[in-house]
């Protein structure tokens, strides 16, 4: 009876993706959208890499909503995990220490914690010349910071210092958007700052500054998640 | 030349990926699995980046770099995983007949 059920599932299955494989034939050129954004982000933006052109200028105000969302996450997180948790404790008053990280783990962590972060801040500062861009550099601060809770279990993270952080690059990130709506063509126009030469470290105008921005922000947010759930 | 030298390294390194997806699949439990998952991945993830260098010389330095970073993050993620499935009781296999870790500890606690 089972298997005819799982049959019965997999048989329209097969179909979709028979379907697909049949009727699939490589495009041989761009669709018109994705051929004036080709044409248009190194022209008007100045930025060699088109997609964090789209990310961070065309579609901004999307990227400035997934942000959001993480932030709703890490609250959600926060409120689920805060309070419940009860401290565990040895027999003699003491908070129980669930043992230390191997020494393996800790040396790796020191080799390893200033490597991530160089490749982060890479990724980040990248974003707008080659592959990378600030969400992805943020997620990468966050899985050293996880390296580090995980080599030191009694590693202080300041969620102070993390918020305070968080919220002042989500503040800078919106005035940016709104200086864009005032000296330029619209909320999160990049074109605030010089363009620059193109290809160069420092062009693109805003998308730089956007970029280091958003890594701060996420980076922050995914480690106060990160720390949520230790407790 | 260079191209067949590529091409041999990066064959032996996907034969290597291989080993590690047989070795995940046919190993007993839950700490040989890793073992043969993490071997056999980070040599095959060094020759496969080895086998690429010989094809694009120029990537050369970036893809010693992420040999470099291979080498020090899959044994160190694969023995936390490890160890962490020890704290917290993962049974071995039957066949296991020598546990050193809990050996060494006891030692340590004699003195």
């Amino acid at each position: 009876m089972q298997r005819t059920f799982i049959a019965v599932a997999l048989v329209p299955f097969a179909l979709v993706f028979a379907s697909l494989a049949v009727t699939y034939s490589e495009q041989q050129a761009l669709r018109s959208l994705a051929e004036s954004y080709v044409r248009l982000v190194p022209q008007e933006l100045g930025a060699p890499n088109v997609i964090t052109g789209i990310l961070l200028t065309y579609r901004a105000f999307d990227t400035l909503g997934e942000v959001a969302v993480l932030f709703m996450v890490a609250a959600g997180v926060g409120l689920i995990l805060n309070s419940s948790a009860p401290e565990s404790r040895s027999l003699d008053g003491q908070p129980e220490s669930q043992g230390k990280a191997s020494e393996i783990v800790q040396s790796a962590t020191q080799i390893l914690f200033p490597l991530i972060s160089i490749f982060a801040a890479y990724i980040i500062m990248n974003g707008h010349i080659s592959a990378g861009g600030g969400f992805q550099g943020g997620a990468v601060i966050a899985s050293g910071v996880l390296l580090l809770l995980l080599a030191n279990r009694d590693q202080h993270l300041s969620r102070q210092f993390l918020s305070v952080t968080e919220a002042a690059a989500g503040v800078l990130f919106v005035l940016v958007g709104v200086a864009g709506l005032i000296f330029a063509g619209g909320f999160l126009d990049n074109r605030v700052l010089p363009l620059g030469e193109f290809g160069g470290f420092f062009s693109a105008g805003a998308i730089p500054l956007l970029s280091v921005l958003l890594g701060i922000k996420v980076g922050c947010e995914l480690s106060v998640i990160l720390d949520r759930f230790r407790t | 030349m260079a191209e067949v030298m590529g091409s041999i390294l990066v064959v032996v390194g996907a034969f290597f990926h291989f080993s590690a997806g047989l070795g995940m699949l046919r190993m007993p439990d839950a700490y040989t699995r890793m073992q043969a998952g993490t071997k056999a991945s980070t040599l095959g993830n060094a020759l496969v980046l080895l086998g690429l260098a010989c094809y694009h010389p120029s990537w050369s330095l970036k893809l010693l770099i992420l040999i470099y970073f291979v080498f020090m993050t899959n044994p160190v993620s694969s023995h936390a995983l490890t160890r962490a499935a020890y704290a917290i009781g993962i049974p071995m296999t039957k066949k296991a007949d020598i546990d050193a870790l809990r050996d060494a500890r006891r030692d340590m606690g004699d003195r």
